[in-house]
Formats: C-alpha cells, structure tokens, sequence
C-alpha cells in the first residue's frame, strides 16, 4: 500500500500522517484567532463549522473509507440533541449525561438501521437513512406536547464563555481526526477501505463485510449523536431544523469537495463551505444554489476533492504513481470481464 | 368508515404509484436511485399552476405542459449528469453508485433552493381540473375534480404499464433492465433507452405533482414526502418491479388511511418507515424482486 494511488484516485496509507499534520497545522491557525481577536460573530462561525466539521468527519468515515452512503448525518445529530433535550426537560439529567446518553441512543438507533440494511446488496441504507432522517424530523415537529414543535426545547448551556466552546469544539474535532487516523492503522481500517474498494473481493479473502460495515455505521451515527448533543447544549434550543436535509447537504458537499477518503478534506471542506455560506448569504442567500452545482462539478470532475488532488499531485511529483498508472489497465481487464 | 378511509387511502396510492412506478424503471434500468424525483413532482405541480394562474393558459393546456416539463427535465438531466454512471466509469462499481447517489441528491437540493429562489418559499394551490358538486360513492364524499385527477393518474399509469408491456419501446426498457450487456449486444441502443426511462419518469413524476395541486399545494420543499414514498413502495414492491410498484403504492396508500384511522392522523406520513422496517426484516427482496445472491 506505501504510497499507492487507488483505482478511484485517493491516496491511502502512509499520506493519511502527512493530512493529519496539515489538519493539525490548521487547527492550530484556528487556535491563535481568539486571542488576535476574532470578534464572537466569526468565532459562532467557527464553533458552527468546527460542528459540521464533526459530522463530516464521520459520514467520510462511511462514504468515503467503507463505500456506504447514509442520508441521515443531519437526522442523527437531532436524534442526539433531543435525547439530551427530552432528558433534562423531563427528567432533570445534566448536560454531560445527557450527552453521552445522546451519543448512545443515536449509536443504538444505527445498528438496527445498520442490522437491517447492510447484509442486502443495493441503495437501501441511503433509502432507509432518508426516510428515517425526514420521519424522525417530521415526528418531533408533530409531537408539540412533548417537544414543542418548532418552538424547540430549552437546554442549559454547558460553559458560560463562546471561546471555551471554541476550544472545546476544537478539542473534539482534534480527537476525531486522531481517532480516525489510529482508526485506518489498525487491521479494521484495511477491512473498511477493502470493503469500499471491492467488498466482494474483501468476502472472498475473509473479511467479515456485514460486521464492519454495522460497525462502521454504529459507530459514525453514535459521533453524530455526540456531536448532535453537544452542538444543542451550545445553541441552547433543540428544535427540528437541526436535522433538515439541507443540513445533511451541507456535510456532503463539505466531504465531496473537501476530498472524500481524506483525513483532512472534511476539515478544509467545512471551513470552506461554512466560511463561504456566510458571504454567499450576505450576497442574498445563494450557499443553498452555489454548494448543490458545486459538489455535482466535483462529483463529476474532481471526484478526489481538493485533499485528495493536492495528495495526488503531491505524489505524482515525486514519482510514486504507479498505482495511477496501472488503474486504466487493470479497468480495461475488468471491463473485458463484466 | 373503514371502507370510506380505504378507498380514500386507495386513492392516494394510486398517485403514489405513479411516483413509484418512474422511480422503479429507472432502478430497473440503471441501478441508481433518483433521489431527485421529488423535485420533478415539484417541477411538475409549479408548471402548472404558474402556467395557469401566471400566464392564464386553460387547464387543458396547462397539464400536458406540466408533463412535457417534467419529461423535458429528466431527460436533460440524464443527458448531463446521469450518462457518466455508464458512459465513462465502466467498470467502476463502487464509484458508479457512489456518484449516482452524490449526484442526484445534489440535484435535489439545487432545484429546491433554485425553486426557492425564483418564486419564493411560498405555496401555491393549484386549480381544480373540473367543477361541479361532489358525489357520493361508496360512503365517501368525492369532489368531480378529484375523481377527474384519479381517473387522468389511473390512464396514465395503465397506459405506462401497457407501453411497458406491449410496445417495442417496452419491450427494449425491459430487455436492458434484464441484462444491460445483452440488451446491447442485440442491438438495443441502451443509452437512448435510458433517457426515454428518465424522461418516462421525469413526466410521470410531474403529472402528479399537477394532478394533486389542489389537494396539496406546491412549494419549492414540497416534492421530500412523496419522494420517500416512493422510495418506501419501491423496496416494498421489489426494486425494478412495475407491478411491485403499483401494488406496493396502493398498499401504502391503504396502510396510511388505516393507521390515520386506528392510530393517529397526525402521523400519517410515519406509517411508511414502519412498512419500509417489516419490508426489509421480513422480505428484503419486496413483493416481487427476486432474492439474488451476489457472486
């Protein structure tokens, strides 16, 4: 694997040390703004995308290292805020129970969608995700005596200053993409990505598929849960739209142009698509036009996203393409086969 | 009142059908899943009632448009965005699905938002196809109107199914849905085949979103809940399976009524994601799809 380029063009191995570097160089640039005074405007935005940074983190966990795509990072993160909103409100558990508890529901709620979706062959967990990402939505707008509908339900804040969210948020973002990196180490990171690369082939050489994909799945709905909760104890309302599929939008168009099967393109996707909302909504809201065309020009011409591109210029320089050479070859062998 | 909820549950499902049937020959034929399809119902449910109201075109004209419309979209949209998923990526399996998947959602929120953007976030409610007093049938208080938009669904669904079944068209759509190669090595010419599936869907899509303009009034967001229908019918009816879809459509449409009448109205709309869990726990495969193992 050192310093292949797979068949889909995305560097994998020992590139992921280097992205986590770049990762951390940019979170440390984010780090020294506080105190150079970056007013509590933009510092909102930073927290806000520091938490979309976290769902991107682990629906590129799915999409872009196991293959599956689920339609619900948005749909799990409400499940976890209200968890922690429907603990406190009727049943006084503080923040820090109720995030956890957010974390697990929401994990727990991902292996029975995982359960029943993974061991079929086909779209149906992105078909399952949709609907159970629109229906949990529409059942916490219609359920007013319980969650009060649009109104949302009060949560107690969890620190008193924005720069200790800040740095919290930060902290959190930091251990993911530490986890993750730890994560594509081990064995179970091979199995993943061989899953994603041909989960047939990785059956074949005995790899439990159905296993870590639920696990796959478990795992990165439970983060988002977490990163759900955590994010409403910040807002300090819980209330539907935290799960709108735009929202869901947003995190894919974050990992799509940031650079999907990258250890840093979430991060730099959502600082861009984030930041970038933020002048595009000045301008007359156009971030719900520009982001949509945005990711179908990437899906169709970059498909590697800004990470993976600058990953694979970065190897092409130094002559280490091999694998990039060897891809149209071994796509024409499969086509001769099909 | 058990049998007023089911033929007015019926009733829906027909319209659902016709949503599910366009989904499921684009599965059938190039294994994606449109997540954009309803936006075409969306598209479809603003043509005419801007047509109408905007630029007071009679009705008669207005619908056709609304169809034209729809198919029209699908079937640039296929043309530009949809041919990669076989034209360029041969034998890309993950990467086919991967982008399919990227690309409509995509394309599903950029004509919502572009939508939004020209007429604005409001809804419209659509005119009625005829007038008249309502009628009684069967218990079940029906407007002249709404009998006219079931009976133009029931045409255009049968007729779908007839065109599916009887007509070289047909027969060509269900050839590469069996097997796309041989399909082409036997002359059909799978990329027209595909766009005809799109624009077939695309049309079908937007006639319902006219049809059930005046019972449900257009907005840019309006297409989300009969796309997940749609979706819900096709897994239960078994992916790629006309006839699936059209029975899985009135089931749902059934369920719904029964579970607003038994359970609770308010969450109607839930039913389905309870249908979509039984489906996929006890019969994954759907009415009609055949259990495949892959090798």
């Amino acid at each position: 694997m050192a310093g292949r380029v797979s068949s889909l063009g995305r560097p994998a191995g020992p590139t992921s040390l280097a992205q986590l570097g770049i990762a951390f160089a940019l979170l440390a640039v984010l780090a020294v703004l506080p105190p150079l005074g970056l007013g509590i405007y933009w510092q909102g935005v930073v927290i806000t995308s520091l938490y979309l940074a976290m769902l991107a983190l682990n629906w590129n966990l799915l999409s872009g290292y196991t293959g599956l795509f689920s339609l619900a990072p948005a749909g799990f993160a409400m499940l976890g805020a209200y968890v922690t909103a429907l603990l406190w409100t009727y049943a006084g558990v503080g923040p820090l129970f109720g995030i956890a508890a957010g974390a697990l529901f929401s994990a727990l709620v991902g292996l029975i969608v995982g359960v029943l979706t993974l061991r079929l062959a086909g779209p149906y967990l992105a078909l399952t995700t949709l609907a159970l990402a629109e229906i949990l939505r529409v059942i916490a707008l219609n359920s007013f005596d319980i969650t009060r509908g649009e109104i949302g339900l009060e949560v107690p804040a969890l620190f008193a200053h924005q720069t200790t969210y800040y740095y919290v948020f930060m902290a959190v973002v930091a251990a993911m993409l530490l986890g993750l990196h730890w994560l594509l180490g081990r064995p179970c990171g091979l199995y993943l990505r061989a899953i994603r690369n041909d989960e047939t082939g990785a059956r074949a050489r005995g790899v439990r598929t159905v296993f870590w994909k639920v696990f796959a799945f478990t795992v990165s709905s439970g983060l988002s849960g977490f990163a759900g909760a955590l994010f409403a104890h910040y807002v300090i309302i819980v209330s539907p739209s935290i799960g709108h599929l735009l929202v869901t939008g947003l995190v894919i168009s974050m990992v799509v142009i940031g650079g999907m099967g990258t250890v840093v393109g979430p991060l730099i996707g959502a600082l861009l698509v984030n930041g970038g909302s933020e002048y595009l909504r000045a301008a007359g809201d156009y971030h719900h036009i520009v982001f949509p065309i945005l990711v179908i020009l990437f899906a169709r011409f970059c498909r590697e996203g800004i990470a993976g591109r600058v990953a694979v210029l970065f190897h092409a320089r130094r002559g280490r393409i091999r694998g990039r050479r060897e891809a149209p070859l071994a796509e024409a062998r499969e086509a001769a086969a099909s | 009142m058990l049998a007023t909820m089911l033929v007015s549950g019926l009733i829906s499902g027909v319209f659902y059908a016709l949503m599910a049937l366009g989904l499921t020959m684009i599965f059938g034929v190039l294994r994606i899943v449109n997540f954009a399809h309803g936006e075409f119902y969306m598209i479809g449910g603003f043509v005419y009632v801007l047509l109408y109201y905007g630029a007071g075109v009679p009705i008669w004209v207005a619908l056709p448009a609304a169809v034209v419309a729809g198919a029209l979209l699908g079937w640039i949209v296929e043309k530009l965005l949809i041919r990669p998923v076989y034209a360029d990526f041969g034998s890309w399996r993950q990467g086919r699905d991967e982008y399919a998947i990227i690309v409509t959602f995509g394309l599903s929120l950029l004509l919502v938002a572009a939508m939004t953007k020209i007429v604005g976030p409001w809804s419209l409610q659509g005119p009625r196809l005829i007038e008249g007093r309502p009628l009684l049938i069967l218990g079940l208080r029906i407007a002249p109107h709404q009998l006219a938009a079931l009976a133009v669904a029931a045409v255009f669904l049968l007729g779908t199914l007839a065109m599916l079944n009887y007509t070289l068209w047909g027969r060509q759509i269900r050839a590469v849905a069996q097997n796309r190669f041989c399909a082409a090595v036997m002359g059909v010419d799978v990329a027209k085949v595909s766009t005809l599936v799109f624009a077939v869907a695309g049309g079908l899509a937007a006639l319902a979103g006219a049809l059930l303009s005046n019972m449900i009034s257009p907005s840019p967001d309006v297409g989300a809940f009969p796309a997940i229908k749609s979706y819900v019918i096709i897994v239960l009816g078994g992916l790629g399976s006309p006839l699936g879809a059209l029975l899985g459509g009135l089931m749902l449409g059934a369920i719904e009524s029964l579970g607003a009448l038994y359970i609770s109205f308010g969450y109607r709309d839930t039913y389905g994601l309870a249908l979509l869990i039984l489906v996929l726990l006890l019969r994954p495969q759907g009415l009609f799809g055949e259990l495949r193992r892959e090798v």
